[in-house]
Parts: structure tokens; C-alpha cells; sequence
């Protein structure tokens, strides 16, 4: 039986934001329906109104035609709406069974939990799905592909008529990315209506089957998936393509001397790491999820230690073993994981820029407050950072935004290296071009720039050289001229294709 | 993400500070104005209720008074509840300090050299703590309520579970006399008061407390050493306590090892009470100092009223729970 959503004139306001404005579509069984747009633009408002998290202000949504108005999401739920997070909803220290029927957990006749019952159901569906782990595995010995996995039978469990993905793929390894489609694929066989929110453009062509495209919190257009591309896609989510923002883009042309250098630096999963960056360079670090690439950047900035290599600061031996030290030497690392550990959420926009220098904002003993509002204020105008006021706390803030002034923080250090760790995760299109620019211009200033990225695109794009690394050490270096997506790619598999001895 | 925010590259909006009606808008708009609402209502219905003996200089002294040793708790307490950490010691910490400090001066160990020696044992019980929470990486709760029973245990032994009487005429006037009027243990207390609160809100060791409690991690990697910070707190604390304890054996001119119990607690409920998250990173001194001049404030009252101290017991409980209540609706409605 075929069954369908329809979102009629969807409307929902809030403070001084028109969040979604009368969005009408339809997403039937049988297929994958993504939902694209910018940060802001209404994607997540639009599932939590459909599950009853946030109340519309306006309009109605149907399931099978009849009108629908859940007030919380355990409403949603029981009804067969389920929304699968980003962020995980298990119990890491229960099994897999007792996360799966948490809520319906199956009593005996002794009113003693049925374990052999609930073992048994638990797994019939994991066979159903194919999956390696038992039914009475604890949760947090699953990988983070798998806990994803164990609510998804969750969600399924439960005879959901929709299951609405939120950025699924965010924190999954390309492996794991390809056992969730095969699941969606199967749910999607099954006559679940699909929703399926992702940035990531490869995904949309992979998985679905139409296309939502939504801005500023209104409906652009809906496509059948088939019948468009990729640059048609951000075209219309931001007015603009993705190509054209990286040919745009105003690059430093004058590369100066090494700033940094690594020598045979060796620490966990850090396997000889020798490189060299230059003043004004762009220096992308690619590979795969594990590649060690993370690893090496905290090692060189103090935040890891390391058993052996050296670090040179422009031609001279440092010994860096906390991040103060990176720090007071010119080095500055804007970490991979935004929210644990780049922002304090709750501290305003302009402590959060400050942080970093307060000690050179100290006079007689205390903060200087009229420099440190300098400080900020200075920041937020140069990367323009949209913020109504730099007393506002960060968490506030959209993740461009955060990023712009987690930016700013390290601007304020007046670094010699920046280390720059996956700068656009979880950034819309827009802000990225912004940040694709930010540093370009840094460079520009004779700052030695790295990047880390899993996103080939803006590798191959932004940067002047690429390092690439698999299993923590360098497969290869590749200039801005000679790389390509397969040349890349083929060094970041180096193992898999048997060119690496171990 | 939901807000579209506007682009304030004008600074205009944010100089526009100072003025009296400035100040005013800034105090209701600020987290404290229901402390202060709070503590205005109780000196107005016991005003009422005690037939306007409440609200006098002599009765706010001796607010003051039982506010003032557990007050120069409260000041630790409040930086380490900011970091996300809390010590639960510092009663029985006093206690043992209480009853070392008797013992010294009866050996006849000068005042300022006693008084310095248990103050230095202070800072080696912080050290203690911190350093079971940074090395062997306990909870603070359980690390510190290890080391609460081991001082309280301490605390009777070297004593032999008997009262350590004082004579000390110097030592007693440090807990009975008055300078100008006002009794010495509160002056150090606002004056302790006052230093630590101008160091948490205006220098880098103070903006450290309050990153270090919004995101530890983070902290790290903007180059701030938070274990060597919350080492500094946790003998910040006890010596705090040593302090406490001193000052508490020269009021009761005697050192007492059963002295004390729940002192931490009553710092911990002043310091929630004022507005201080468990969680961490947000909080003021000053908001602590309300709390506790609230919750003082509350059991002086039913004091003067006659009202039998078990129930200022109850009381205290009550008080925290109707605080964070409003706290928690307050929230919901901003939201």
C-alpha cells in the first residue's frame, strides 16, 4: 500500500524570522525525498513541526490524508512519524535489545523482564537488516555507524510510516555511509516515506529520488533527482555555484619562506610525518576518516604528545608540548569538533574571541575591557561575523558564524601557521564561500595556512599543495596543478591497493 | 539556526553604556534581580513580623557574623561550582584546622606562626584534592568527600576526641572583637569578599575560571591549563576552610572536631542559591553572597521569631528548591 506526507502552506515564525514560509509538497512511499538548503533555511524547523517538537503557525500536514496535528514528538512517534538525529538517542550502557524496545520492553508472566522474548524480536529485526552485532551487545561497544543503526531498528520497530533523516552522515566513515544507504534503500523498499536532510551533494545523488529544495525558509522547487545535477542544486539554494566560488576566489600569489616544518614526527597513529609549510601557503591535508591527519595537527600543536620528530618554528628547534606553547610560538589550531572543542556556548561572542590573548589584554593586573571590546569588535567587522551584538553568546549563533569567530580568536593571536581542521563541517554553502575567502586572504597576509579536509572539492580547490596521508603516514604531495580527485584518492587508499608496506 | 541575524558592524549600539537609568535597565535585566527581589522580601515581612526589629544595624550584624565564616567558604565554593567542580571537605577541613590551631597555641607556638602553619596545611589539603582529581582522575565529589571523612576523622585524632580549650587573649579577640564597631570575623570576610570578587570578574585568572567551566576542552586548546587552574581552586578552597576553621575556634574559644559538619553544604546551597549552575560556567561572586545573605538572612529571621532551629534546617531546603523554581520558570518563559 502506498502511502504519502503532504505539507499544505507549512508556516512557522519566530522572533523576527519567518523560519518556514507556507511550504507545501508532497513525499510519497517508495521514495527518498531530500530536503536541501542553506543553514536557516527551514529544513530542521520543518521535520521538528512534523513531529511535533515545534507547533506550526500556519498551514497543516497530511499522512494518508488525513490531517495531522501531533503536540509533542512521543505523538509523532506513536503515529509512525520518527526523526533520526545527528546526535545519537541510545543508552550507551544498555544492549542493543533493551535500546530497541526501551519503551516496550516485554514483561513475563512474573512480571520479571522477558529477556529470552526480547532477545528473540531484537534479533529477527537485526537479521532483517543484515547486521553483524547480537541483540544483547552493549550499545557503546557499536561503532558510531552501528548505534546509528540500533535507532534506525528503533524507528522501524515501531511500523513508522516516515522516518525523517537529520544530517545522518555527519560523523560516519565512507564504509559506514554505504550500510546506511543500503538501509534506507531496504526501508525505502519496505513502504516507509523517506525524508532525507544531508549538505553533502554526493549523497542526494546516491539515495534519493526527488529533491526539496528550500531557502530562506521557502519552497524553491521540487525536482525529481534524475532530472537535475549537482550545480543546478546549489545553484538554486544559493543563487550561485560551487565551481564558480572557488574561480572567484582572490588567491596569495607569493609564497615565502618555511614557517613550519615537521621532521619524523612520530606519536599514535602519527607515522613519520615530515613536511614543510611556507608564509602565504595553503597547505591541504586529504585522506581518508583515520588517515592520521587530525593526529598530526594535534601533535604539532601541543594538544597530544609525541614520542619522537621534531618541530621547527621558522628554521629553529621548538619544543611544544601544551597548546600554550603552540600558542606563544605562532601557532594557532582551530579544532575539527566545533561545539566540544572550539566554542564556550554560554560565553559571549566576545570572551570567546579574547580567550586565546588574554594575557597580552592584561594591564596592572586586570583585563584592559576597552581593548578587549576593541579586540572583538574588530574581529566580528573583519570576518564579518553576522551577530547582533558581541555581548550575544556564541551558541547562539548560526555555525558559520561560529566559525567566523572561533576565526577571529586566532586572528587575534596574530599566528604565524594556522591549522585549520575540517573549517566548513556542518557549514552551509554560503558561509563556506565566506570562509573559502577568510583564507585566501590570511594567506594573502603571509600567514602559513593547513588545511584538513575530507571534502575534495574544496581541497582541490583552495588549496596550493596537497598532503595527502593514509593509515598516519604521507602517501604523496601533490601540487595545486597536478591534483586531481583520482590522484588524490588513489594516495589516500595507498593500502587498500597494495602500494604500501607496512 | 533559526534566527536571522542582522549584521552589527555599528559599534554605536554597544557603547551606549553608563548613565543611572542605564544601570537600572541593565539590574532587571540581569540574572540577580529575583535574588534581590528575594532578599528584600524577606527583610520586609520579618520587618513586619518581628515588630520592626529585624531590619536594624545590631540585627544585620549579627547576620553578618553567622554569615561570615561560611562565607569565606562560600568564596571557594563559588569559583569551583563556575569550573564544574565542587569539595565537600571543607567542614571537616575546618574542624581539624579549628582544633590544630587550638593545639598549637597551647604548645605556645606564636599566633602568626600557628596561624601560617595551618594555613599552609590548608593549601597541602587542596593540593591533595586537586590532585586526586587531576592525576587519578576521581569525580571532585567522591575525591573530596574521601578526603572530608579522612580530616574529619583526623580532626579527632589529634585531639582525642575532646574540645581543645584556648586562652590565647589575641586569638580570642580575632573571634569576639570589633574594630570600629564591626566584628573582626566579618571584616575579613568582606574583605576577602570584595578582593575575590574584583580578581574573578576582572583578570585572566577570574575569565579562566568561567572558560574552564563553559567547555574544559576548548579551554585546553585556547591555551589555558585547567588542571594547574583547578589545583590553584581546590587550595584556594581549603585554606579558605583552614581560615574558616581558625576563625570559628577563636568565636567558641576552643577547638572543637565536631565542629563545623555541613559547612560545605551550607556553602554549596549559598553558592546554587546565588545563581551559580552545577553544570558550570556561569555565576557570580556577588549572586553568591546574596544567596547566602538570603539564606542567613532567612534563619536569623525565624530565629528571632522562635521558631525552633530544626526547622531552619527545613527551611534551607525549602529556600533552594522555591530558588531554583523560579529559576527554572523564569527560563521556560524566556524560551
Amino acid at each position: 500500500m502506498s502511502s504519502v506526507v503532504e505539507f499544505k502552506e507549512i508556516t512557522k515564525a519566530f522572533p523576527g524570522v519567518l523560519a518556514l514560509d507556507k511550504i507545501s509538497f508532497k513525499a510519497k512511499s517508495g521514495e527518498v525525498t531530500a530536503l536541501v538548503g542553506e543553514n536557516g533555511a527551514g529544513k530542521s524547523t520543518l521535520l521538528k513541526v512534523l513531529n511535533g517538537d515545534y507547533q506550526s503557525d500556519g498551514g497543516q500536514y497530511l499522512i494518508d490524508g488525513e490531517v495531522k496535528h501531533f503536540k509533542e514528538p512521543q505523538e509523532a512517534i506513536a503515529s509512525g512519524v520518527s526523526i533520526i538525529y545527528q546526535e545519537r538517542q541510545i543508552v550507551p550502557y544498555l544492549s542493543v535489545a533493551e535500546n530497541i524496545y526501551m519503551e516496550k520492553i516485554p514483561i513475563g508472566p512474573s512480571h520479571l523482564i522477558d529477556y529470552k522474548k526480547l532477545n528473540k524480536m531484537t534479533q529477527d529485526i537485526i537479521d532483517e537488516f543484515k547486521l553483524p552485532f547480537k541483540a544483547t551487545t552493549r550499545v557503546k561497544n557499536l561503532s558510531v555507524a552501528y548505534q546509528q543503526m540500533v535507532e534506525i531498528m528503533k524507528a522501524y520497530r515501531r511500523n513508522p510510516k516516515v522516518i525523517a533523516f537529520d544530517e545522518p552522515t555527519a560523523s560516519l566513515s565512507d564504509a559506514e555511509i554505504t550500510t546506511l544507504f543500503e538501509i534506507i534503500e531496504s526501508l525505502k523498499k519496505k513502504g516507509i516515506i523517506i525524508l532525507y536532510v544531508s549538505h553533502r551533494m554526493k549523497e542526494i545523488f546516491q539515495i534519493t529520488d526527488e529533491v526539496v529544495i528550500l531557502k530562506d525558509g521557502k519552497l524553491v522547487e521540487q525536482l525529481h533527482t534524475a532530472d537535475t545535477n549537482e550545480m543546478e542544486i546549489v545553484h538554486k539554494m544559493v543563487g550561485r555555484d560551487l565551481g564558480d566560488i572557488f574561480l572567484s576566489l582572490d588567491r596569495n600569489k607569493e609564497i615565502g619562506k618555511i614557517v613550519l616544518e615537521s621532521r619524523n614526527l612520530v606519536a599514535e597513529n602519527v607515522k613519520d610525518v615530515s613536511f614543510q609549510l611556507h608564509a602565504g601557503e595553503v597547505l591541504g591535508f586529504a585522506g581518508l576518516v583515520g588517515a592520521g591527519r587530525t593526529e598530526s595537527m594535534r601533535v604539532i600543536f601541543g594538544a597530544d604528545k609525541h614520542k619522537s620528530g621534531d618541530i621547527y618554528i621558522e628554521g629553529i628547534k621548538t619544543n611544544i608540548t601544551f597548546p600554550e606553547d603552540a600558542i606563544r610560538n605562532g601557532i594557532a589550531l582551530c579544532a575539527e569538533d566545533r561545539k566540544d572543542q572550539g566554542i564556550f556556548a554560554r560565553s559571549s561572542v566576545k570572551h570567546n574571541i579574547s580567550v586565546a590573548v588574554l594575557r597580552s589584554l592584561v594591564r596592572n593586573g586586570f583585563i584592559d575591557r576597552k581593548k578587549e571590546k576593541t579586540l572583538a569588535e574588530e574581529g566580528v567587522v573583519q570576518l564579518k561575523v553576522r551577530t547582533p551584538s558581541i555581548e550575544k553568546p556564541i551558541g547562539e549563533l548560526s555555525g558559520g558564524n561560529q566559525q567566523k569567530v572561533i576565526l577571529a580568536r586566532w586572528l587575534a593571536a596574530h599566528p604565524k601557521v594556522l591549522i585549520l581542521d575540517e573549517p566548513t563541517k556542518g557549514i552551509d554553502v554560503g558561509s563556506k564561500s565566506e570562509i573559502y575567502q577568510i583564507i585566501c586572504d590570511l594567506a594573502k597576509q603571509g600567514i602559513g595556512i593547513i588545511m584538513v579536509s575530507s571534502e575534495l572539492p574544496e581541497i582541490l580547490g583552495v588549496c596550493d599543495r596537497i598532503i595527502v596521508m593514509c593509515q598516519g603516514r604521507i602517501t604523496g604531495t601533490l601540487t595545486r596543478e597536478e591534483a586531481t580527485d583520482k590522484k588524490v584518492l588513489v594516495l589516500a587508499m595507498a593500502d587498500m591497493l597494495g602500494g604500501d608496506k607496512e | 539556526m533559526n534566527s536571522k541575524v542582522v549584521n552589527n558592524s555599528n559599534p554605536e549600539a554597544e557603547t551606549k553604556t553608563g548613565g543611572l537609568g542605564d544601570m537600572v535597565k541593565r539590574l532587571f535585566k540581569s540574572e540577580k534581580i529575583g535574588l534581590i527581589l528575594a532578599l528584600i522580601l524577606i527583610i520586609i515581612v520579618f520587618s513586619a513580623l518581628t515588630g520592626n526589629k529585624y531590619f536594624t544595624a545590631d540585627n544585620i550584624i549579627n547576620i553578618l557574623i553567622s554569615s561570615s565564616i561560611v562565607g569565606v567558604v562560600v568564596i571557594g565554593e563559588c569559583y569551583l561550582l563556575i569550573t564544574g567542580h565542587v569539595d565537600l571537605s571543607p567542614g571537616s577541613v575546618a574542624a581539624f584546622s579549628g582544633v590544630l590551631m587550638a593545639l598549637l597555641l597551647n604548645k605556645g607556638v606564636p599566633l602568626f606562626l600557628a596561624m601560617a602553619i595551618v594555613i599552609i596545611f590548608g593549601l597541602v589539603i587542596g593540593f591533595i584534592n586537586a590532585t586526586l582529581v587531576n592525576k587519578l582522575k576521581l569525580e571532585a565529589f567522591i575525591a573530596t568527600l574521601a578526603t572530608m571523612s579522612i580530616f574529619r576523622g583526623l580532626a579527632y585524632i589529634i585531639c582525642d576526641g575532646k574540645s581543645v580549650f584556648v586562652t590565647n587573649k589575641l586569638f580570642l579577640k580575632l573571634g569576639a572583637g570589633r574594630i570600629l564597631g564591626m566584628p573582626i570575623p566579618v571584616i575579613i570576610f568582606l574583605a576577602l569578599f570584595i578582593v575575590f570578587a574584583v580578581v574573578l570578574s576582572n583578570t585572566r585568572f577570574g575569565r579562566n575560571v568561567y572558560m574552564v567551566g563553559g567547555n574544559a576542552v576548548a579551554a585546553r586548546l585556547a591555551g589555558i591549563n585547567a588542571q594547574k587552574l583547578r589545583t590553584k581552586l581546590y587550595m584556594m578552597t581549603s585554606a579558605f576552610a583552614a581560615l574558616g576553621g581558625c576563625l570559628m575556634a577563636a568565636r567558641m574559644s576552643s577547638g572543637q572536631p565536631t565542629s563545623s559538619t555541613g559547612l560545605e553544604f551550607d556553602a554549596v546551597t549559598a553558592v546554587v542559591l546565588g545563581g551559580v549552575a552545577m553544570a558550570g560556567g556561569v555565576g557570580t561572586l556577588g549572586g553568591a553572597l546574596i544567596g547566602l545573605l538570603i539564606m542567613q538572612g532567612f534563619n536569623n529571621g525565624l530565629m528571632m521569631l522562635n521558631i525552633p532551629s530544626f526547622w531552619q534546617t527545613v527551611s534551607r531546603g525549602l529556600l533552594l528548591v522555591a530558588a531554583l523554581s523560579f529559576d527554572y520558570l523564569r527560563n521556560l518563559k524566556r524560551k
